[in-house]
């Protein structure tokens, strides 16, 4: 174990990678993007856009795409199963995923489940770390992972064709088209996934049962202008999936789950000399069914709808000062077996800063304060100030204090939701050091995280009740590294990540369950004329299992390796054919206490652009 | 169940066992006692059952000597080899020579030895979230809950115990805790408030021969029979509790006690020494068998921070009164012996929400 982390750090520092915070493409038209709050109030924390070779290469999950290439550690139940990050040692509640600009948490259990998102169907993906309660709501403490589709009214009608087959009759396919003119354009993005998922075990008798899944993606992005000034944008996201989940023992008895998720987002944008309003509409539901038993037709299921207006008006008072007084108002409404049918209003008030002071130095203020009938909400802010010390060096300070309130299951649970929950909150602190050389970046952010109110059921006469109780005390570094070089038409690159995590509950001095201390990735890329190859290394450190940090029960780290070549012909390169083999070596691993995962599977993918 | 003739004989040699425990190397080795073949590890003590979370590897079972002796994850320490119990450890149950464990994640039961622990078999198949389980007629009988939202297809796993070869008895009715008295098995038609009676089952012709209606909102949640007397301890929601004593020769009701409604929810009906223990919240409240009233006044309060098992398993045997608690479910956690009279004799450490006492004499 020691040996295998000073390995990593050895290959981590040798080959002096960096990771590459591949920046959105720049096409040199007007982009169109919802949450611009991501770039503009975003510049004294750390953020990682992953690019979408990058996005195309980590299929077919959002847990892959993120586990391969970022600090974030991810709890799989079983390959494909439920999965919930921890995102700088807090727990799944407490990372947001942000769809262009809208949190689309579950309303119900407070997270997001990372095997229900398809990366493929969004243009751009960016991993913002720390807390960002005033800019993206409940459950923004450990960061947010946002989830972002771009339009420019570039003339044209572009479509690609992707289809993927692999092990365990695993497949994908995905099509994206998009037709623009100068006023008017939409764009489309349709995939579907499914796998049979019933490997054998390495290592032991058995193979996965009950495992398989299939899902269905659709984002539509639809933009017009109306005049110079004024423009529209629709955006629309269905997700439609169902799972088996996978049984330990042969006998258990089968169960499945289905989602279906839609979101739809309005804009109108102005946008004036020094003035930009916006009004956002927003319409999303979210649905689930459990079947306890896939070959009888009982289930329970559970819904809920949430409308949200947003007003944002932004000021340019000068050339350097970005002023933004936005108004939001949300409204969620749920039903499940056990929930009666609830109403929740949140009526809230932001204002938000930044000033560029001069080109070395910037700074941000952001504050929120929320009025709603069903918890005391806190006062939520941010401060954060970044300079540029040096040509090749800059250091960025942020705090702030974030919250994630309780779920409709918290409030409402028929018999034991407590109506006086408080929401948890969050107090934190980070330093970020950058370094810029001329193909090399560097990044490596300290931050000190303290939780309050933590949200845990505990027994109240014969019941439970959810109540405010546990303190958890998070330190912590992140880093991130990225190279690039070119000799002649060779082209090497190489990206990794590493992060040290504590988090500990503040009574019992005890780590977290599923918090390792160490996590590390690192990806090295080769490519040469038509020839591109890439080797992945995934590090997850050991985990406790018991909170009493019981070594026993201790899920063991594991490493992994992914190999891929790519070959590209066509007359512009557009055609691309490719192989991918992961996990290499065959390595028996588990993410989850006695779940186990695949062993090694390959993957065949064409990709077609006309 | 053998509970009244094994009390006195318990009795007996727990007295001997004490006595002699004090002055063990230097005791005279008694007559008796040389012609007794041990018949494994595990004979004189009890077993507890720790049903684990949903990693398996957190479900064990421990045994405590009867001389105070705790040994825990007996299971994997016999059978390092053997296939895995399962998780949530939902019941344990015995006949002459094997212990049957149930697993409701395995939605299966483990066959040991009850003595040396060392595994037999597993029956799988027949089983939809297996809960309790009893002996009767050469068969085991299990009930399964199968649909948690309704006691209409609840069923018998009925186990033949020469093969393990399995067949399924339909109930339909809420299934839970299950005895087995004078070649009858009876159960508890109650599931956290629904269903109100109780089941008399007839293993020779595997039918229902009666039902035993105890009124309106009282679900029975436990039961014991003493004395050719079936005692049922009943809750339900906005109901106060109640303990039916039932004639099992005319299956008539014939009284009942009132429980006052201060003492919420009861649960765990055990009677030891001819009196009637049960618990409310993380209180053990009792009563002379023969009583018409309870006292408000607990015999004892145990101090939980558990979030989910207050009381989590409960036992009065032998003079003592034991608790379990549940813990968080995510670490080892503790099961207390008491004096009858609520002094804390001793605490151990267990497993992994430890759920239930089993003597093995």
């Amino acid at each position: 174990m020691k040996h295998t982390i000073l390995l990593f750090l050895a290959t981590f520092l040798f080959a002096s990678t960096l990771y590459g915070q591949d920046k959105p493409i720049d096409l040199g038209e007007v982009l169109i993007v919802a949450d611009t709050k991501l770039k503009d109030f975003s510049n004294t924390q750390e953020t990682v856009t992953l690019s979408d070779s990058i996005i195309r290469k980590s299929k077919p999950s959002l847990t892959n795409l993120l586990n391969t290439n970022t600090t974030i550690y991810f709890k799989e139940n079983g390959a494909g199963m439920v999965s919930s990050p921890s995102f700088r040692g807090t727990t799944a509640q407490q990372t947001a995923v942000v769809w262009n600009g809208i949190n689309i948490n579950s309303q119900l259990n407070g997270q997001t489940d990372f095997n229900t998102i398809n990366p493929t169907v969004f243009d751009e993906l960016t991993v913002r770390s720390g807390g960002g309660s005033v800019l993206y709501g409940s459950g923004a403490i450990g960061g947010t992972i946002h989830l972002t589709n771009t339009l420019n009214y570039k003339k044209g009608f572009r479509n690609s064709v992707s289809l993927d087959y692999g092990s365990f009759d695993t497949y994908a396919v995905t099509y994206t088209g998009e037709v623009a003119t100068n006023k008017f354009n939409t764009k489309i993005a349709v995939n579907r996934s499914g796998s049979k998922n019933d490997f054998e075990y390495v290592e032991k008798e058995g193979k996965n049962l009950n495992g398989s899944f299939y899902n269905t993606s659709v984002n539509t992005t639809i933009g017009y202008k109306i005049d110079s000034v004024n423009s529209l944008t629709l955006y629309n996201y269905v997700y439609d999936g169902e799972r088996h989940f996978s049984l330990i023992f042969p006998s258990e008895l089968p169960t499945k789950y289905n989602d279906f998720n839609t979101r739809n987002l309005l804009e109108w944008k102005g946008d004036y000399a020094n003035f930009t309003s916006k009004l956002k509409l927003a319409y999303l539901t979210e649905e689930y069914k459990y079947f306890p038993n896939i070959d009888k037709p009982g289930f329970s299921t559970a819904n809920v709808e949430s409308f949200m207006a947003k007003y944002d008006a932004g000021f340019n008072i000068s050339e350097k000062i970005q002023v933004n007084g936005v108004v939001d108002f949300t409204q969620n409404k749920g039903e499940e077996t056990n929930i009666q049918q609830e109403t929740r209003n949140i009526t809230a008030f932001n204002l938000l800063l930044k000033h560029n002071v001069s080109n070395r130095f910037l700074y941000e203020i952001t504050a929120r304060k929320e009025i709603t009938n069903t918890y005391e909400s806190p006062f939520l802010y941010s401060a954060g100030a970044s300079f540029k010390a040096t040509s090749f060096y800059t250091v960025k300070v942020n705090t702030s204090k974030n919250f994630r309130i309780p779920t409709f299951n918290d409030l409402y649970w028929q018999g034991s939701g407590n109506p006086d929950l408080k929401p948890e909150t969050s107090y934190q602190a980070e330093l970020g050091n950058h370094f810029n050389f001329q193909n090399i970046e560097l990044g490596i952010t300290g931050y000190y995280n303290a939780l309050q109110d933590m949200i845990r059921w505990l027994p109240s006469g014969s019941a439970w009740m959810p109540v405010n109780t546990e303190k958890v005390k998070i330190y912590g570094l992140e880093s991130q590294l990225g190279w690039n070089h070119t000799i002649g038409k060779h082209h090497f690159s190489a990206n990794a990540t590493y992060a040290y995590t504590v988090s500990k509950n503040d009574k019992t001095d005890k780590q977290l369950i599923y918090v390792p201390y160490h996590k590390g990735t690192a990806t090295f890329g080769y490519a040469l004329n038509q020839f591109s190859a890439y080797y992945q290394f995934l590090y997850v450190g050991e985990v406790f299992t018991n909170s009493d940090n019981d070594p026993k029960y201790n899920v063991d780290a594991y490493n992994l390796s992914t190999v891929g070549l790519d070959y590209s012909f066509g007359r512009n390169k557009n055609y691309t054919l490719g192989f991918t083999v992961r996990n290499l070596l065959n390595t028996a691993y588990e993410s989850v206490a006695s779940r186990a995962m695949p062993g090694r599977n390959y993957n065949l993918h064409i990709n077609l652009n006309f | 169940m053998r509970k009244i003739t094994s009390l006195l004989i318990l009795a007996l040699i727990v007295s001997i066992s004490l006595s002699s425990c004090s002055s063990d190397d230097d005791a005279p080795i008694t007559e008796e006692e040389e012609e007794e073949v041990p018949l494994g590890d595990y004979e004189n003590g009890m077993f507890i059952l720790n049903e684990g979370n949903g990693n398996p590897a957190t479900a064990s079972v421990s045994f405590l000597a009867d001389d105070g002796m705790l040994l825990n994850d007996i299971f994997r320490t016999v059978n390092p080899d053997a296939e895995e119990i399962g998780s949530y450890l939902q019941n344990m149950f015995f006949d002459e020579t094997r212990a049957f464990i149930v697993s409701g994640s395995a939605n299966s039961v483990t066959v040991v030895d009850r003595y040396t622990f060392e595994y037999i078999a597993t029956v799988s198949g027949d089983f939809e979230a297996p809960r309790y389980g009893t002996v009767a007629n050469g068969f085991a009988y299990v009930t399964n809950t199968a649909d948690y939202a309704t006691g209409d297809d609840d069923f018998f796993t009925v186990i033949n115990l020469t093969d393990y070869t399995t067949t399924r008895v339909d109930l339909n009715n809420w299934s839970e805790k299950v005895l087995e008295h004078n070649d009858k098995v009876y159960v508890a038609n109650g599931y956290y408030g629904s269903g109100n009676s109780i089941t008399v089952f007839n293993p020779q012709s595997n039918s229902v021969e009666a039902e035993i209606d105890l009124g309106a909102g009282n679900a029975p949640n436990s039961f014991e029979v003493e004395d050719n007397t079936l005692y049922v301890l009943t809750s339900g929601f906005g109901i106060d509790g109640k303990v039916f004593k039932i004639d099992l020769s005319s299956n008539q009701i014939t009284s009942t006690i009132e429980i006052p409604s201060e003492i919420e929810s009861v649960r765990n009906l055990s009677i030891e020494d001819d009196s009637i223990y049960f618990t409310s919240g993380a209180s053990v409240y009792s009563l002379g068998i023969n009583e018409t009233s309870v006292s408000t006044t607990p015999v004892l309060t145990y101090d939980s921070n558990s979030e989910y098992g207050v009381m989590y398993g409960f036992e009065v045997e032998d003079d003592a009164i034991y608790i379990s608690d549940g813990g968080d479910f995510a670490s080892d956690s503790e099961a207390y012996q008491y004096s009858l009279d609520g002094t804390l004799l001793e605490t151990f450490t267990v497993g992994v929400g430890p759920n239930g006492f089993y003597e093995n004499d």
